[in-house]
């Protein structure tokens, strides 16, 4: 292991435990570059593809991240099976560049989340080492249940410990636990109190919450640094996986085949093929649709008598399975999304769609005349993007433009009057009335424009989603515009949003800075294109988007020059973002 | 035309896009899900219209007027497990109080009552409807009409049976109406009722019933329930001719029961959202007593004042359909649910080996008679 990430063993007892934790961020905070020389990546074209070329020189950023909750959950499962029951409340990350994924590379830690951390790790080691879970968990018994035993101990923190921290324990970094297990399990008589104890440590340890990328010098690019092997084999996990790397990935970037193209290109490819892309894939478009929305979604009751808590929830995973079937299981064109008739009907959304369905979750395609074509006409986006007791023109156009296209759509200014749009007296009726209010005044004229022309198109809709054709008694009138191409309704508007070229190029950047681990620096940036292009050349699949992005240069090559990554592990500063 | 399909057929139906509109009628049909139910009762605010000499009591009042404390010692035997035998094997005169005189129990005196003419006929025990209609067969109405558990929404059956129906799956009743053309003015529908399979579909608030849910029709083991009645509509009123049909009916958990509803017939106002009305009927003495008695017990009928074997005499003494060919003594009473249904979406499972029971036994018309 050529990290020079300082090793951190959990402190036996009393309060080393996180004096332990803060030792060890300070050791985090700089990660300088070296390592033993490997051969250079490189990208493994289709026959189809393979004329376009990646930019040579490309190399992103080299990240310190903070594990997200769900990824701590997905690794735990990976680990442990998913019937362990614990809680994983970490705080929310701060959303940049369209993505929260992104804000896991200036993310501190305060006290405060320490203790959520230890709360859910010590929920975890119980589990681990309760009766239930404890014979066929943990890989060995102890000779004697009551007291120490050392390489019982070693044995189960040594596996563990390499899928925990992401790469295999060194002895020096594995004998301190096991001494302390031994000791715990000493003075409680109690082995299990032992793994307990250290296995608590170890799973609220930098090194497991911390993702601290190391690089080494790249052998094919004089001064230039790539990833080094097991912080490869982890970037690729968090990115297809969105969880830690498992044993055969680790295996993988012990025996050097990630270090070749042919042998990275195959791991990709298996990374690919497992059904643990699903978890990688959901995790990804939940960040970019901005899922976390939900979290705060509400309803007003009366005016949405069927939008309920089931509703909510319903309809972020009705878009998540569509979006899964459709890029993975059907592995098709990622721009049908918007013009698709096909999604997955639950009963608790059926009521708002107004359509009969079955038990559970069933495949279910509206009818070829139905208003209801692609994500756009989807409660999720209909409902999030509204306010609870109306629809809402801007907030869908604005959403569409900032979450769907990459665009920034200005914030209204401070002094801006609401009273036009927002007088409960107000004689208005339908929402086209209301938002022709913005284009009477210059100063919310000019956003208003490039937001309001796209949301009356899904004014069909009401803001929970619901159709109709009238609006207070009067007619909806659901003409539209987007960028000069205009319609009449919500199907003209997702051919329009289909025939844009932002719409693919947004996935592209969203999805490269995802994988790259954070905002896109300038000297990544020259990526997109490479990537743009290939993904036109291979129909905007995006399992093929993924696998460019996998095994691109700028994937794997580290920026020179020891990259200063930063983790603020400040007690006092909650979220001290860079 | 019905449309049934198979659950792998209803998914291929899904997949491939059956249309369904919003609301109202599809492929000429429309379903509705029973929400509400209650023994129809007619009543004004007071009572007085209808129980001028007040209302019943209930086992409570009854046990104090059979046994005052006089000091006099009595057994388990003669008192509580007395009175509980009666409940299950009622006499056929009210016991004696301790003054002498059987119970009191007062049936409902007034001329109004909901429900329909089911004989035909105009009778001097009749009722008129609240709308003029005379001839009004509703005989359980007169016997239970002055009991305060049976008056709604307030009353404890009334309110208890309501409960049950909606938290629990049980007795999920469906009617479906097919061949539909119109809506409002259709002379040829067809009704077939079901069980159903699903949860009520419940507003946001968790107070409302609103439309638009899913239900499963149980096809397989609901089959008993599965009845078809002729019908037409009459400016968005439902009428049916009149066919058996029975219909789970639990008013606790772990009581379930059936009732049959013995030359029933509906009366329903239709909307795209909602039916509302009642069934007509006579519902059998003992099958009634039974499904009453296990449904409900002491305690319940306590609190609801509802005295199971007085009501039960009422009954008898009441009974106005079905004559036993060996006493003469009916063995049936005339009697009306008042119902409200919300649309519902009712996907079938079994098309090919569905079992529906016919509705057009018009012998039992003569029977009754």
């Amino acid at each position: 292991m050529p990290a020079v990430v300082k090793k951190f063993s959990p402190k036996t007892l009393g309060h080393s435990l996180r004096a332990g934790v803060s030792a060890c961020a300070v050791a985090l905070l700089l990660v300088s570059c070296q390592g033993a020389d490997t051969p250079a990546t490189s990208s493994t074209s289709s026959p189809a593809t393979n004329k376009i070329a990646e930019p040579a020189g490309l190399a992103s950023p080299q990240r310190l991240r903070l594990m997200s909750a769900e990824q701590y959950t997905n690794t735990l499962a990976g680990i442990f099976g998913p019937d362990l029951k614990f809680d994983t409340r970490f705080p929310p990350l701060v959303r940049t560049d369209g993505l929260l994924g992104n804000g896991a590379s200036s993310a501190g830690v305060s006290e405060a989340q320490l203790e959520q951390y230890q709360r859910t790790a010590s929920l975890v080691a119980a589990e681990v080492t309760n009766p239930t879970h404890r014979t066929f968990l943990i890989p060995c018994q102890p000779a004697d249940e009551t007291a120490a035993d050392a390489a019982c101990a070693s044995k189960f923190l040594g596996s563990v410990g390499r899928l925990l921290y992401r790469h295999p324990l060194p002895q020096d970094q594995l004998a301190p636990l096991v001494k302390d297990a031994g000791e715990v399990a000493t003075r409680f008589k109690d082995f299990y109190s032992g793994i307990s104890y250290v296995l608590e440590g170890m799973l609220m340890s930098p090194e497991m919450l911390l993702i601290a990328e190391v690089a080494e010098p790249d052998a094919k690019t004089p001064g230039g640094q790539q990833l080094a092997a097991y912080s490869l084999a982890t970037r690729l996990s968090l990115f297809l996986w969105n969880a830690g790397p498992d044993s055969r990935l680790l295996d993988a970037a012990e025996h050097g085949e990630l270090k070749t193209p042919e042998g990275r290109a195959r791991v990709v490819d298996m990374m690919l093929a497992s059904p643990r892309l699903e978890a990688g894939v959901r995790a990804f478009f939940d960040d970019m649709f901005g899922f976390d929305d939900f979290a705060t979604l509400s309803k007003d009751p009366e005016t949405y008598p069927f939008f309920t808590g089931a509703t909510a929830a319903d309809a972020r995973e009705q878009t998540l399975r569509t979006v899964v079937d459709h890029v993975i299981n059907q592995n098709a064109d990622y721009r049908d999304l918007f013009t698709t008739r096909k999604t997955f009907m639950s009963t608790a959304l059926a009521p708002v769609y107004g359509v009969p369905t079955g038990t559970g979750w069933t495949p279910y395609e509206f009818p070829a005349d139905s208003p209801r074509v692609g994500l756009l006409s989807q409660v999720s986006f209909l409902a999030v993007h509204s306010h609870p007791g109306r629809s809402s023109p801007t907030r869908r156009g604005k959403a569409l433009r900032e979450i769907l296209l990459c665009q920034i759509v200005p914030r209204p200014p401070a002094n801006v009057d609401f009273s036009a749009v927002e007088n409960p007296k107000s004689t208005i009726k339908t929402q086209r009335e209301r938002v022709a209010a913005h284009l009477t005044n210059p100063v919310c004229a000019g956003c208003h424009k490039i937001t309001d022309p796209i949301g009356l198109a899904l004014e069909n809709f009401d803001g929970a989603g619901r159709f109709r054709t009238t609006e207070r008694g009067e007619a909806i009138d659901a003409s539209g515009s987007l960028d000069g191409h205009e319609f009449k309704d919500a199907v003209g508007l997702a051919k329009a949003l289909y025939d844009a070229p932002q719409l693919t190029s947004c996935l592209v950047e969203r999805t490269a800075s995802y994988g790259l681990g954070g905002s896109l620096s300038d000297q990544t940036k020259p990526l997109l294109p490479y990537l743009s292009q290939r993904f036109a050349s291979e129909g905007y699949r995006f399992k093929s988007l993924l696998r460019d992005i996998a095994l691109s240069t700028a994937f794997s090559e580290v920026a020179k020059g020891g990259t200063e990554v930063r983790a603020a592990l400040n007690s006092s500063t909650p979220s001290a973002n860079k | 035309m019905r449309t049934h399909f198979s659950m792998m057929a209803a998914a291929a139906a899904l997949i491939f896009g059956v249309s369904a509109h919003a609301e109202g009628v599809t492929n000429r049909t429309i379903g509705y899900v029973l929400t509400n139910k209650s023994w129809a009762t007619y009543q004004t605010p007071d009572g007085k219209a209808e129980c001028p000499k007040g209302f019943n009591d209930g086992p409570r009042e009854q046990f104090k007027a059979l046994f005052p404390e006089s000091g006099k010692k009595r057994t388990l035997a003669e008192t509580q497990f007395a009175r509980e035998a009666d409940v299950w094997f009622p006499s056929e005169t009210e016991p004696l109080g301790a003054d002498g005189k059987p119970l009191p129990y007062i049936d409902v005196s007034g001329k109004t009552a909901l429900g329909m003419n089911l004989d035909g006929k105009v009778g001097p025990n009749d009722f008129t409807s609240p709308e003029g209609e005379p001839g009004i067969d509703n005989q359980l109405y007169r016997a239970v009409g002055c009991a305060t558990g049976f008056r709604g929404p307030e009353g404890a059956y009334t309110f208890f049976q309501n409960d049950y129906m909606q938290r629990y799956i049980f007795n999920r009743i469906l009617i479906e109406i097919t061949d539909v053309d119109d809506l409002v003015n259709d002379n040829d529908v067809t009704v077939t009722t079901y069980r159903g399979l699903n949860p009520l579909l419940t507003s946001a608030n968790g107070k409302d019933f609103i439309p638009g849910g899913t239900q499963r029709a149980d096809e397989r083991w609901g089959k008993r329930y599965i009845h078809s009645f002729k019908g037409k509509i009459v400016n968005g009123v439902l009428t049916t001719e009149p066919g058996v049909t029975k219909i789970p009916y639990a008013d606790t958990f772990d009581t379930n029961v059936d009732l049959t509803l013995m030359q029933a017939r509906f009366k329903l106002k239709l909307t795209p959202t909602s039916a509302e009305g009642l069934i007509g009927t006579y519902v059998d003495l003992k099958e009634w007593h039974h499904h009453f008695a296990v449904n409900w017990t002491s305690h319940h009928a306590s609190y609801g004042q509802l005295s199971v074997p007085s009501i039960t005499r009422a009954m008898a003494r009441l009974a106005d359909a079905y004559p036993d060919p060996a006493t003469g003594k009916n063995t049936a009473i005339s009697a009306a649910l008042a119902m409200k249904f919300s649309q519902a979406y009712i996907v079938h499972t079994d098309p090919k080996k569905k079992a529906v029971a016919s509705a057009q036994k018009k012998n039992q018309v003569a029977d009754a008679q």
